[in-house]
């Protein structure tokens, strides 16, 4: 006989208690009002040396309860000879790989799925040891290796799909990894899903050990499954002053034409609008929402496709309205300019909607209070004065400055120290022959990434007629050169902010860029870029993390409540607490996120729309012996079996025998007798 | 003895009214009986008077009648009015019981029971009750029977007992002489009992002594060594009962046999008494032996 868990042997040390119990003469606490101790008294006290179990059958009644209830939680079972003969070659190592992504919701496919499972649960050996594997974008073991089917299909009643993406790679490496680290020869890999072919890339070796036999059990049943899905809503804010606002919903379809599909829009909770339209197969259609009114402050809406298609996970698109915050511009104008001098730059800025700039004019000195609440600094044609290592100060914190190095400007050495070597440079005057061309230097750059492709804005045509040499630091990189190689745009970085110097003017003079297509757009990716604006992104998908502290709209969340916990509210319900310094959120679920301060301030709430990944809708399937091929062992011949035995784990043995079970049986009984016994004996005295 | 009795001393534990119990107990073991008994056993002839129908005709003198061919009984100094007076020890050691009654008050329901029959034979009745000294006197009377209920009802456990002073006063008391039913667990040596009883019988009162214990005395039933405390003096000794049982029986059993043997000697009617037994049931058996041991002599 041997123990699982031989330290519970050290229980039946217990039997010492119905010892000493039988033992010992136990003494009334109370004493005994006796009428008169006349005969007592007369009777000679002695005592005795030896002392004698009382009343054996109850003692052995209670000393042997002890002992086997020990035995019982000790485990105890019958080793084998060694090996168990009667498993020769036949113990399998199996894996069950599931997959659980969220085209496995479409139609039946998942009670299809759960079928199989259970179908594989119970047709499993007596010896088999098997591990549950379920997968989407992500790999994970959801059992131990188990001979007990029952483990395994607890863990199937559980399981749903998650809203994620399939990727089979990790799956079958995981199984492949499981069953290559088997002792036993005989291993079955068994894969449930319905092939979905946007899974499947190669990365990775998944090939399965020699000697895997490998199944597919494929649970689509469609030869075209017909989805139509909401791929993206955008929203068009209307121009400061007319506050309306345009939403665009983008459909797709697959696997046939959907017509007549009903469009509902909800914004805040509430049925706002509704519109139908068409979406031809393998294409898309735009459905519009116009002229809704703008909001004032952050609304939830929600777009839902009514098409009939049997996967409705992607017919709802979640989505956040907030109101464009504006970036705040500080202009600073030299008090000697005209109006015409400065019309180009001011009617640039006023004319910007996604997002609109804020625009503060200041002529003269600057003051550090003109720089409170700005996010960007314009030097336009003007020679810094007032507060300047206030100005400094700002840029190094954070904030953005353009210097536009025209006819009055000026440098200022403190100021542009890490971007330019020294002040702005003399006057390069090109106004012979045609003017000077600027080329652009870096396409990659954010300001400029909007103009990489064709025709999106022509800057070869621009005429320079004069500008300022600029020496730039080894640390400032040029965007722009003139035609002679002189840099035209210059940046920086200072601190945590940037500076960008153009070496020409705005004011239609130097150069005729003020009047070109292209001015309006690079001012403003230019004001953008040194704001370091982030458009708050109105949805997220599902499966990613969000680094709160990198998070445009979460800035207000984050810094407000530094020292406080957030509480993330999941679209289930489910809440989940932030430490002070963790700002990681997991978006495992669709719909809406509420992250809150545990403090509870309302106006630091912050919420966040989150939808399934679109890869996930498209539902063409994979061509199964493409899969098999890649996965299946070269060498997949079932093992021979003769002379090969496999050895039950002790757990395994021992759950087998259940001699504990047998034991408590017999200590019930034996605790019946006992009170049986004590009551009689209690009675006889 | 006929017909059933129902008078478990649990049954007349619930009788609040003690004269009410006296007379249940006494009418009950009555009514089966030929006639009434007679507590009363004198041997003193006091004369002679002419047989009417209905007398006893075990009283019949038939050597008067075999001389004068007349029948006539006799008749005793009992058959005139005699003097009952019962003495309850009430002492601590009294208030045990393991049943529905403490001995107490199966002495005080015996006391009740006997004064009733008593004064129902037109009798004088009285009452003493005793611990180390005398607690309360009533005097023998024919007035007296609601008195002494009166005064059994109201009765309290006294202290630490004794026999001697107690008895001796009240022999002292005594104007005539009286039956005396002393009632008493007789916690004492036989020899102090005797002697304390001898003073009463000396003169010329007859005695009858109930010796009342419980089961629980009897037997020790109890299973754990526990300190056993006296009720009277508070003294603890430790006892193991398993062990001392035996031997504990064995004194027992000598005490009441030395307690017998030394009262019968001197014509004391001893009378043992297990509380645990009906009342009606224990003064039956004690009063039919008692006529039949008086027709004997």
């Amino acid at each position: 006989m041997s123990f699982l868990v031989p330290l519970f042997l050290a229980g039946a040390a217990a039997v010492a208690v119905p010892i000493l119990v039988h033992l010992t003469h136990r003494e009334r606490r109370e004493p005994v009002r006796f009428p008169s101790l006349m005969f007592l008294r007369r009777i000679p006290f002695r005592t005795e040396r030896r002392q004698r179990i009382r009343d054996w059958p109850l003692f052995l009644l209670r000393a042997l309860a002890v002992i086997l209830l020990a035995a019982a939680f000790a485990r105890p079972f019958l080793p084998g000879a060694g090996f168990d003969a009667a498993q020769s070659g036949t113990a399998r190592e199996v894996v069950i790989v599931l997959d659980r992504s969220y085209s496995m919701e479409y139609g039946d496919r998942w009670r299809r799925a759960v079928a199989a499972a259970d179908s594989a649960v119970g047709s499993l050996g007596r010896d088999d040891r098997t591990t549950l594997v379920l997968f989407s974008d992500r790999a994970e073991a959801a059992t131990q290796p188990t001979s007990e089917p029952a483990d395994l299909s607890a863990v199937l009643r559980g399981v749903t799909p998650e809203p994620r993406v399939t990727r089979f790679a990790p799956a079958l490496q995981l199984a492949r990894d499981i069953v290559a680290g088997s002792e036993r020869r005989a291993r079955v890999v068994l894969l449930i899903t319905d092939l979905q072919r946007a899974g499947w890339r190669a990365e990775g070796d998944v090939r399965l050990p020699d000697g895997t036999r490998f199944t597919v059990a494929d649970v689509n049943v469609d030869d075209v499954p017909a989805n139509v899905t909401v791929t993206d809503v955008v929203v068009e804010y209307g121009e400061s002053g007319r506050a309306r606002t345009t939403l665009s919903v983008r459909l797709a379809a697959a696997g046939g034409d959907a017509d007549d599909v009903v469009v509902t829009l909800a914004l805040g909770g509430e049925r706002v609008r509704e519109q139908r339209a068409t979406v031809p197969a393998g294409g898309a259609a735009l459905v519009r929402f116009d002229d809704l009114p703008a909001t004032e402050r952050t609304v939830r809406g929600r777009v839902h496709v009514a098409s009939g298609d049997r996967l409705a996970r992607d017919d709802a698109y979640h989505f956040m309205l907030r109101p464009p915050s504006p970036v705040r511009v500080l202009l600073v104008e030299d008090p000697r300019a005209t109006t015409d001098e400065m019309v180009f730059l001011r009617r640039a800025l006023a004319i910007g909607r996604r997002p609109p700039f804020d625009v503060a004019r200041r002529q003269g000195a600057i003051r550090a209070t003109d720089l409170a609440d700005r996010d960007v600094v314009i030097l336009n044609d003007v020679a810094p004065r007032g507060d300047v290592a206030a100005l400094r100060r700002f840029v190094e914190a954070g904030g953005g400055l353009l210097v536009v190095a025209g006819p009055r400007g000026a440098g200022e050495s403190a100021l542009l120290r890490g971007v330019l070597r020294g002040d702005l440079g003399d006057v390069v005057d090109r106004l012979g022959g045609s003017g000077g061309t600027l080329t652009i230097t870096s396409y990659d750059h954010p300001v400029f990434a909007p103009f990489r492709a064709p025709r999106s804005g022509d800057f070869s045509s621009l005429r320079i007629l004069r500008y300022r040499r600029l020496a730039p630091d080894s640390q400032a990189a040029v965007l722009a050169r003139f035609d002679d190689g002189s840099p035209a745009l210059v940046e920086g970085r200072v601190g945590e902010g940037r500076v960008a110097v153009w070496a020409s003017d705005f004011q239609n003079r130097w150069s005729d860029l003020p009047v070109r297509p292209v001015f309006l757009p690079l001012v403003h990716r230019s004001t953008l870029h040194l704001a370091a604006y982030g458009e708050p992104r109105p949805a997220y998908t599902a499966g990613t993390s969000l680094d709160l502290s990198a998070l445009p709209e979460a800035e207000a969340l984050v810094t407000g409540v530094a020292d406080d916990e957030l509480v993330v509210e999941a679209p289930s319900g489910e809440r989940t607490a932030l430490q002070p310094d963790e700002r990681i959120v997991s978006l495992g679920e669709t719909g809406f996120y509420a992250i809150r301060p545990v403090a509870g301030r309302a106006t630091a709430a912050l919420d966040i729309a989150v939808n399934p990944a679109l890869e996930e809708s498209n539902l063409a399937a994979l061509d199964r012996a493409e899969l098999e091929a890649a996965v299946r062992p070269l060498n997949d011949a079932p093992p021979t079996t003769a002379g090969v035995a496999v050895s039950l784990s002790q757990a395994d043995r021992e759950r087998r025998q259940g001699i504990w079970w047998y034991l408590l049986i017999a200590v019930t009984l034996l605790l019946v007798a006992e009170g049986v016994t004590a009551h009689f004996s209690q009675t006889r005295r | 003895m006929t017909g059933t009795r129902f008078l478990e001393p649990a049954v007349l534990a619930r009788i609040s009214n003690l004269e009410l119990l006296a007379k249940t107990v006494v009418d009950g073991f009555i009514s089966g009986l030929h006639h009434a008994p007679y507590l009363g056993v004198s041997t003193d002839f006091a004369e002679h008077r002419e047989y009417m129908p209905g007398d006893d005709i075990r009283r019949i003198d038939w050597r008067v009648y075999g001389r004068t061919d007349r029948l006539y009984v006799k008749e005793f100094e009992a058959d005139t009015n005699a003097n009952f007076v019962a003495l309850l020890d009430v002492s601590r050691s009294m208030d045990f019981g393991t049943g529905a009654l403490t001995k107490l008050d199966y002495g005080r329901y015996l006391a009740a029971s006997l004064a009733y029959l008593s004064r129902r034979q037109r009798d004088r009745v009285g009452l003493a009750t005793y611990d180390a000294a005398v607690v309360d006197f009533v005097p023998a009377s024919a007035k007296h029977l609601d008195i002494v209920l009166h005064t059994l009802d109201r009765m309290r456990p006294g202290g630490e007992g004794r026999l001697e002073e107690p008895l001796a006063q009240v022999a002292e008391s005594l104007r005539r002489r009286s039956i005396l039913a002393v009632i008493s667990d007789f916690y004492a040596d036989p020899d102090a009992v005797f002697s304390a009883l001898s003073r009463l019988k000396h003169k010329g009162n007859d005695l009858i002594a109930f010796h009342l214990l419980d089961p629980a005395e009897l037997e020790l039933p109890f299973g754990e060594a526990a300190q056993f405390e006296d009720l009277e003096t508070g003294r603890r000794i430790p006892v193991v009962p398993e062990k001392f049982r035996d031997d504990y029986r064995r004194h027992l059993a000598g005490h009441r046999e030395a307690l017998q043997r030394r009262m019968g000697e001197t014509g004391i009617d001893y009378c043992f008494v297990d509380v645990s037994q009906p009342l009606d049931d224990v003064l039956f058996h004690y009063l039919s032996r008692r006529e039949r041991l008086a027709h004997v002599r």
